[in-house]
């Protein structure tokens, strides 16, 4: 990148089922408050916020930036609104990291949040659109299909997504700030319902009230800042049409063109050696193994192979979403950001109980649409 | 502080409607953006970055812009945003990725499908959910309220607005995209019945679609792609709060902000500096609170406010902050028609969204590059 630029603030929300003690802008001002809190900031030094979150409908309200501006610290700011479907939590850091990158600005608030018990999410993500017939299956009925055809080609064996799920439900075990956090074993997982086969009701994210905020920030700002940041080294948000005839939907291409946008930027030439944590979206426990794949950390078909070997729970090789990831936190618009803010965290040293010791370099991803959207970037404790 | 040099390249749009019964939103898109990079005479290829501009709620359905990827030729997989805001605060935003010098060309993509719903009931959807939409207000309602608040502090009048409204509607009856194409007097409007007062029907914008499709390009690639590039001087964007008792309704600080900033980075002293003005205004007191927040005399002939007609003749929302944009673009590039504003070479071009012009775009656009 040619103007450095850094995450010198992260604030998120504790998530839950219901935030019944919270409004939305109350909701979003607890991640807002933290995050510059974290930074040593307040609002006069933000010149500009971007705020994204997924579809409008999840709480009725259209474009609420808007009626946020005020929680938001905006008033008489630049503030723009995002929306890249589930990535857009990723896109909005990544859109705050390019108001840095133009040079035209210093520090900038990226904010994410949903509140999803203000509405109904399974309602909100089946749309009835014309000539397309109705799945009225939310998002695990549509990705269903896309976890089935992983399954058949890659021979994945049924145990798969119940060792993913109770893995991150042992990983939010550590993260004081998780919706999910309840100890739950592989044999749990299998026998709870499939809502959608393959996918069981324990392969599934929850719906949550959270918020996030990150400040990001030009070097010289982040060096005067209080603490260590996190550099960006690399970032890109990449989409593909859905109507592309033999579009791989398993692997999809905008997500190894992104990874690859990525990686060279971060001159990262072997991904599995040189990153140590990475803070991946995995909505149903399946998509682990599928985008260890997409993302260049194996070859084609080893994905289910790293998760069943155990290289991927925390304190092995590479600890996957250490967090506890989606599966057990999900306000879904602000799903992709808590994921590139808990990569920033991790390098930064400052994870808590779920920090992964010597992490110097990790990727924080996000996928969205029909697997046509993804933003990720990967950050160094090192400039 | 030195910038790059970016240009408007290439526009297209469709004609407004106030319903075009057989398409879908993104099927309206497709032409539009086959046009404009038709016009730039390159394949989408070319391009080096993807911005698209709706919002969910005015299709009646989530991620409507999803589907929009197909049609601006995603694949091979493109660099992408969409923002959830009229096209011009879309367009701000491939101009800031452009002056990261990570790409050098952007595509602007906004459409809307006003007529799925009833947009006086959608948009009240904007407003603070526990204390101002539970109210029904409408986004006329609040119109009103403002246009009442500009008269109290003005002692503007029935007839000022009327004379801001036949102006647009003599401007716009020479441009072939409006919606509405017929001159109107100002003593006509001023017959047209009360909507809510102090807003008549002749002093409100018609419900309409359309799609647009802007091209961004960098100095080097601009000149290849455009004989002509209209070159962006300064831009800034700015929002206020959105409470309705919590500003000054009569005025607008974020436009002024905006253009204060806007006219720094162009090296301009005032909205005087420029030969025509293009702003989104759905109805005369917006216009005349914009014109104010710029420095901008609405009553005299330089700067011309409006040469397209505006919002009052066209107002496909998404689109129409973008075609303000467009509309600059083709009066400094030679391409307005019998709506030329003869010698123009500098412009500027407004654009606003939310209840009583709560977040403002300006920029400022010339013939000649800005920086050396």
């Amino acid at each position: 990148m040619k103007r450095p630029v850094a995450v010198v603030g992260v604030g998120q929300t504790h998530h839950k089922a219901r935030r019944a003690d919270v409004s939305i802008p109350g909701l979003v001002r607890e991640a807002v408050d933290r995050a510059l809190a974290d930074a040593g900031l307040r609002h006069e030094d933000i010149d500009a916020v971007v705020v994204g979150k997924a579809p409008d409908m999840l709480e009725g309200v259209m474009q609420p930036e808007q009626f946020l501006a005020g929680a938001l610290g905006a008033h008489l700011k630049p503030l723009l609104r995002v929306h890249t479907a589930g990535s857009v939590g990723a896109s909005t850091a990544i859109t705050a990291m390019t108001h840095v990158a133009s040079g035209l600005y210093d520090r900038v608030l990226a904010v994410a949040f949903e509140k999803q018990s203000e509405g109904n999410a399974m309602w909100a993500l089946s749309p009835n659109l014309p000539f397309t017939p109705p799945l009225v299956a939310g998002a695990g009925g549509f990705f269903a299909p896309y976890c089935r055809a992983y399954i058949a080609r890659t021979g994945c064996p049924p145990h798969i997504g119940p060792v993913t799920a109770a893995s991150a439900r042992d990983n939010a075990g550590r993260n004081e700030y998780a919706h999910l956090r309840e100890p739950m074993t592989v044999d749990d997982v299998m026998n709870s319902p499939v809502l959608w086969d393959p996918i069981r009701y324990l392969e599934t994210c929850p719906s949550s009230d959270g918020a996030i905020a990150l400040v990001v920030a030009n070097e010289d700002a982040a060096r005067k800042g209080p603490r260590k940041p996190a550099w960006i080294k690399g970032a890109a948000s990449y989409a593909e049409g859905m109507w592309v005839p033999g579009r791989d939907q398993v692997s999809p291409r905008a997500g190894k063109v992104c990874a690859r946008h990525v990686y060279d930027q971060a001159g990262i030439t072997n991904p599995w050696k040189e990153i140590h944590t990475a803070e991946i979206y995995v909505p149903f426990a399946w998509f682990e193994a599928m985008w260890l794949e997409n993302l260049g950390f194996c070859d084609e078909a080893e994905g289910w192979k790293l998760v069943d070997r155990g290289e991927v729970k925390f304190g092995a090789h590479l600890p996957i979403n250490p967090s506890g990831g989606v599966l057990c936190t999900n306000p879904i618009g602000a799903s992709g950001m808590i994921r590139l803010g808990e990569a920033a965290l991790q390098v930064m040293g400052r994870a808590g109980a779920h920090q992964v010791e010597g992490a110097k370099t990790a990727l924080g991803h996000a996928y969205g649409g029909g697997a046509q959207y993804f933003a990720m970037w990967v950050v160094g404790s090192e400039r | 502080m030195s910038l790059r040099n970016v240009a408007v390249v290439g526009f297209a749009q469709l004609p407004v409607v106030a319903r075009d019964e057989h398409r879908m939103s993104t099927e309206m898109l497709y032409p539009v953006v086959r046009e404009a990079l038709e016009r730039v005479g390159v394949t989408r290829d070319a391009i080096d970055y993807q911005v698209s501009a709706s919002a969910d709620y005015l299709d009646g359905r989530p991620f409507g812009f999803v589907a929009a990827l197909d049609v601006m030729g995603s694949w091979p997989p493109r660099q992408d945003l969409h923002l959830e805001m009229d096209g011009s605060f879309a367009a701000y935003y491939a101009w800031l990725k452009i002056q990261t010098g990570e790409v050098d060309t952007a595509i602007v993509c906004a459409h809307g499908k006003t007529s799925e719903g009833e947009p006086e009931r959608v948009l009240n959807l904007q407003l603070d959910p526990y204390y101002q939409a539970p109210l029904g207000l409408t986004p006329t309602a609040t119109a009103a309220l403002q246009a009442s608040a500009y008269q109290a502090r003005t002692g503007a009048t029935d007839a000022d607005f009327a004379a801001v409204a036949a102006r647009n509607r003599a401007a716009g009856a020479r441009n072939p995209d409006n919606q509405v194409r017929e001159s109107a007097s100002a003593d006509a409007l001023q017959r047209t019945p009360w909507v809510i007062e102090p807003l008549r029907r002749g002093y409100l914008s018609p419900v309409g679609e359309s799609a647009s499709c802007l091209v961004l390009a960098a100095e080097g690639k601009a000149e290849q792609l455009c004989q002509r590039p209209a070159w962006i001087h300064g831009v800034d964007h700015r929002t206020e709060l959105q409470s309705i008792g919590a500003r000054d309704l009569s005025r607008s600080a974020g436009a002024a902000r905006a253009a204060e900033k806007a006219f720094e980075m162009a090296g301009i002293g005032s909205a005087r500096d420029v030969d025509l003005v293009e702003l989104l205004a759905t109805n005369p007191a917006e216009e005349l609170i914009v014109c104010e927040a710029l420095g901008v005399n609405a009553r005299a002939t330089a700067p011309v406010v409006n040469p397209s007609g505006g919002a009052l003749c066209a107002h496909p929302v998404m689109s129409t902050g973008l075609i303000r944009l467009g509309e600059v673009f083709r009066q400094l590039s030679g391409q307005a028609g019998e709506r030329t504003v003869p010698g123009a070479r500098r412009a500027v071009a407004h654009a606003s969204q939310g209840h009583c012009l709560q977040q403002n775009v300006v920029w400022v656009l010339g013939t000649e590059r800005r920086w050396a």
